[in-house]
């Protein structure tokens, strides 16, 4: 047998290996299968960034026609009034306790001030403590106000020119949030077992003290690695078909633009480059726990700087740097591209070419940590 | 009415599907060293944990100080009269605490006031000679330190029955000879009743009466003597001049043959020593002829082995060719060590150590943990490279051609690691293909090893589902799927029961003998020491003795004096005696005593002034020279 043939046998019977193992573990698969099918559906179809049905509260000291007509326009699909509130401890109660999202409060003489034209003012508490929804909410509640204030200055006089705005929306024409938060999902659960999976499957190795057995045998730590990625990464790109034929696009509809075969051998790198990460914890890691610890610590920072939460412009400048070393930030750009946009690899090919860059680099330390522990 | 401490009748436990234990019915007294004997999954921790409370089991009655533990509310009430030590090593301690922090934390948690905790506390750190020690924390202590801390604080509430699950398991010889005198002591000073399980079969004696339990059953029960009549019979050993064949012959005749280094030894039931002498001779002189002989009583382990025997076929893996054996003197060097060397940081784990194992020789590397022979190991596999020295496998430089040394060699590690996720063959097939095995060669190795392993009916069985004893041949196949020339075993028989064992040493012999493989083992069983043709024992990283077990047994009987078993009645009470007389390799063995000592008439004369007392000599077991040379050497280190 010659070394080549020899080399491909020792590579091929290590891969069945892992299958194999992957295979018996019934409630690791259990756990993919969920990731890639049920927890994608929940993200697409539950979580939702838009205001809706805003509890409000109404603090009316004035009782005039005017306030009770600016408080008429606070309504679904945005807000729902749901009371009137005596007085400011009333108030506060509400919003302390969390039944109320949006107090408005309007001030004695509110009404005369309005009709006699003179400046006045109303007061608008907002529960922020979800920094996104209370964002939404005082701005469109300010919007509210302003255009009440600007109709009611403008009753009865010669209409002033109006700038009307046409918006065109594009990738994603009904902004359907089920779309962006359908794919983002996909994007962590394939972060998330790229790292785990082969992380996992090296400290079990480890644990077992199987390690030295194949360490005795004639075989490099490139032999040893290598087909726990391989494998691993065959069962990732199962499981984003699973979630792209089965979830997205049927339940969803998401367009599937650009070219699929594209977008699977990218995945297929980029679960290639984050398997380096979890190569690299299991160097460190004494056992699993220890190995599913570290990969939280490599994964939390990697979720975050990728911009799926956060664009890296809202970031410190300082931060932002650090997104260029999340394999996901390139990723991220890479999935929304293809399956959104329709671009072209070509377009692409920069994020490509970092990724690639970065994967690399992980998996060589990866592999020299391996060497170095083990001789 | 005995004032019995534990009963039970019918006792059974199962978890899920499995059976852990059933029908067992046992009794132990007060004031007993009582011992649960029997290998890992035997049922001996279940059993244990029911009787310290804290397990609840299924079928059977069990009753601890005339309380029916079935009851919760009567079982919290006897709890305070007992205490539990857990399997492990300090498993029940906090290792960051001190010796002394521990101490005092158990006796706080179990509500003993704080004068009588003082009192108690400096009686049982001075018995156990863990005072000098008491700042330093528990997770720095030696292993033996800490199951002696263990016991210290399983008494601090002064219970009057301890359970103490597998003590001395990954204890080193010495510690664990110690740990036994120690309790020996306290149970006869404090009339404590003790319920002490272990896997070590060498450690029976010790008890005063005892369970031998096998796959959750009691296959016999009562005083050592007891169980030794079960199975009467004589154990006869010579050194045939064709071991291969003499073992053939008298395997045709018994059941339990071993071969130990060049003897064999045979287990020959129903005959007293002479007519068991001389049934062998007769069988061996049609086959070679032997010297050498020698004759004795039988031991429990051989007992345990017959009992187990009957209870399930015996375990006899094929039978060996009837090839003579490589030529001993004339053999190639498989394993050399050239002053190998490995240290780590500071810490030297491994200095100047050089040995030579020839073909068809097994060679055996003793030591305590931590005295550095799995780090040797692993410098001659190459999965460590040495600091300095080197060595060579079948003539091949290790570090120049790791490559080509690898497929020469096997390697079978402690906890025999398969892949417990795959099946029987599906592990076999897998070392095949690592090791670029061809198509055809893949099927004939897989075959090969079902049939030396005794696994064909259960091929596809995941290896997890086999007990250790299969679980173990199968490893050793695995080892052995590419025909190494070269097998190193670390700790191979860890966790086995003792027919699991011998078959496993059959294996090894018919490789050695008849293959003519070289065979390294580590073991810290020292009575598998006696299977090696050759050991080199290990202390703190260097080789501090080289030579066949027979020339140490006769350097420490020349240094030391020969050793001598004294029963009777009256032995306990026999030891400040000898004490008193200046004689002190004295140990506390169940009832009798064991003493080294040079001068046998001196002995026999002072046990005949006490009437009663029988003195017999017994012989010298590779556990005796261990101990007794690495407490040499520790004196020595010491000052």
């Amino acid at each position: 047998m010659n070394a080549l043939s020899r080399w491909c046998l020792q590579l091929r019977v290590m891969f069945g290996k892992e299958l194999r193992q992957l295979g018996r573990d019934r409630v690791l698969l259990a756990f993919i299968v969920y990731a890639f099918t049920v927890d994608i559906f929940l993200a697409a179809s539950g979580v939702s960034l838009q205001l809706k049905l805003a509890s409000t509260f109404v603090q009316d000291v004035d009782h005039s026609s005017a306030s009770r007509e600016l408080a008429s326009r606070f309504l679904p699909p945005y807000f729902q009034v749901k009371g009137a509130l005596e007085d400011e401890r009333a108030a506060d109660a509400a919003l302390s306790s969390g039944r109320a999202m949006l107090v408005l409060t309007v001030p004695a003489g509110f009404g005369e001030d309005l009709a006699r034209g003179e400046p006045t003012h109303v007061q608008l508490q907002v529960d922020t403590s979800n920094a996104v929804l209370g964002f939404l909410a005082a701005s469109y509640a300010e919007q509210i106000v302003a255009r009440f204030g600007l109709e009611t200055q403008q009753a009865g006089k010669t209409p002033l020119p109006v700038i009307e705005n046409r918006t065109r929306v594009w990738f994603n024409p009904n902004q359907e949030d089920s779309w962006f938060m359908g794919i983002s999902e996909l994007l962590n659960v394939i972060t998330i077992f790229s790292v785990l999976l082969p992380a996992a499957a090296a400290v079990r190795e480890k644990e077992r003290g199987t390690i030295e057995q194949l360490l005795v045998s004639p075989l490099t730590p490139l032999q040893i690695l290598l087909p726990k990625v391989l494998s691993m990464t065959v069962v990732i790109l199962a499981g984003t078909a699973l979630a792209l034929f089965c979830v997205l696009r049927p339940c969803f509809g998401v367009p599937m633009a650009g070219s699929v075969p594209a977008f699977f051998a990218l995945t297929a790198l980029y679960v290639f480059t984050s398997a380096g990460f979890g190569l690299l914890a299991a160097t460190v890691a004494r056992n699993l726990a220890q190995a599913g610890m570290l990969t939280i610590l490599i994964l939390a920072p990697m979720l975050f700087l990728s911009g799926a939460w956060t664009p890296p412009e809202a970031m410190p400048e300082w931060l932002a740097v650090f997104t260029h070393f999340s394999p996901l930030y390139y990723f991220i750009n890479i999935s929304f591209g293809l399956l959104l946009k329709g671009q072209s690899v070509a377009a692409l090919w920069p994020s490509v070419f970092d990724m690639m860059a970065l994967g690399m680099a992980a998996f060589a330390a990866g592999l020299l940590r391996f060497r170095r522990q083990f001789g | 009415m005995p004032d019995w401490v534990i009963r039970s009748e019918g006792f059974g436990k199962r978890y899920g599907k499995r059976q852990a234990v059933s029908g067992i019915s046992l009794a132990v007294r007060a004031g007993e060293l009582f011992g649960l004997i029997g290998p890992d999954g035997a049922g001996k921790s279940s059993l244990m944990k029911a009787v310290a409370g804290v397990l609840k089991y299924d079928s059977g009655t069990l009753e601890v100080f005339g309380t029916d533990m079935a009851r919760d509310a009567a079982a919290e009430s006897v709890k305070a009269r007992i205490g539990l030590m857990p399997q492990g090593l300090g498993q029940n301690l906090y290792g960051d605490l001190s010796v002394e922090e521990n101490v005092d934390f158990f006796a706080k948690l179990r509500l003993v006031p704080d004068e009588l905790a003082r009192e108690r506390k400096e009686k049982l750190l001075g018995v156990t000679r863990l005072a000098n020690f008491r700042t330093r924390p528990m997770k720095q202590l030696s292993g033996g330190m800490k199951q002696k801390l263990g016991l210290v604080c399983t008494l601090i509430h002064a219970p009057e029955l301890i359970v103490l699950d597998e003590p001395t398991t990954g204890v080193d010889p010495v510690s664990r000879r110690d740990f036994w005198q120690i309790l020996a002591e306290l149970v006869s000073s404090q009339g404590l009743s003790a319920l002490v399980s272990t896997a070590y079969m060498d450690e029976a004696s010790r008890f005063a009466r005892m369970a031998l339990m096998h796959e959750g059953r009691v296959l016999a029960q009562g005083q050592p003597k007891e169980i030794l009549a079960l199975r009467a019979g004589s154990v006869v050993s010579c050194v045939p001049h064709e071991q291969v064949r003499a073992r053939a012959a008298l395997a045709a005749n018994y059941a339990q043959v071993e071969a130990l280094g060049p003897r064999l030894r045979v287990f020959v039931p129903e005959l007293a020593r002479e007519a068991a002498e001389g049934a062998v001779t007769r069988l061996i002189d049609a086959a070679g002829g032997a010297t050498a002989y020698d004759s004795g009583e039988a031991e429990l382990e051989d007992v345990f082995v017959a009992l187990l025997a009957g209870s399930h076929t015996s375990a006899d893996a094929g039978e060996a060719s009837a090839a003579p054996a490589a030529a001993g003197n004339a053999a190639a060097p498989a394993i050399e060590a050239i002053s190998l060397a490995r240290r780590f940081g500071d810490f030297v784990a491994v200095s100047d150590v050089s040995f030579t194992v020839r073909e068809g020789e097994i060679f055996g590397l003793l030591g305590a943990n931590g005295a550095g022979k799995t780090t040797a190991i692993k410098m001659l596999t190459g999965i460590l490279p040495p600091s300095s020295g080197g060595g060579r496998i079948a003539g091949v430089d290790i570090a120049r051609e790791l490559g080509c040394v690898k497929s020469r060699i096997g390697y079978m590690s402690q906890a025999f690691s398969l892949y417990l996720d795959l099946t029987v063959s599906e592990n076999i097939r897998l070392y095949a293909g690592l090791y670029g095995l061809t198509r055809a060669e893949r099927a004939a190795r897989l075959d090969w090893v079902l049939e030396m392993a005794g696994l064909h009916a259960l091929a596809d069985t995941l290896a997890a589902e086999l007990p250790m004893g299969q679980r173990q041949r199968l490893a050793l196949g695995c080892a052995l799927v590419h025909r190494p020339r070269v097998l190193f075993l670390d700790e191979p028989t860890s966790g086995v029961d003792p027919v699991g064992r011998r078959a496993f040493w059959d294996v090894l012999f018919r490789l050695s003998r008849v293959d003519g493989v070289a065979l390294l083992v580590t073991t810290h069983y020292m009575s598998e020491a006696e299977h090696c043709d050759h050991l080199a024992l290990m202390f703190a990283g260097r080789i501090v003795a080289d030579a066949t077990p027979g020339a140490m047994k006769a350097a420490l009987e020349q240094d030391m004096g020969a050793l001598y078993e004294v029963s009777g009645e009256k032995a306990p009470a026999f030891a400040p005696v000898l004490a008193a007389a200046g004689i002190t390799g004295v140990s506390v063995h169940g009832r009798n005593l064991h003493v080294l000592c040079r001068d046998g008439a001196r002995l026999t004369a002072l046990a005949g002034g006490q009437g009663g007392l029988q003195v017999r000599a017994r012989a010298l077991t590779m556990e005796d020279v261990f101990v007794e040379r690495v407490r040499a050497l520790e004196k020595e280190a010491g000052r």
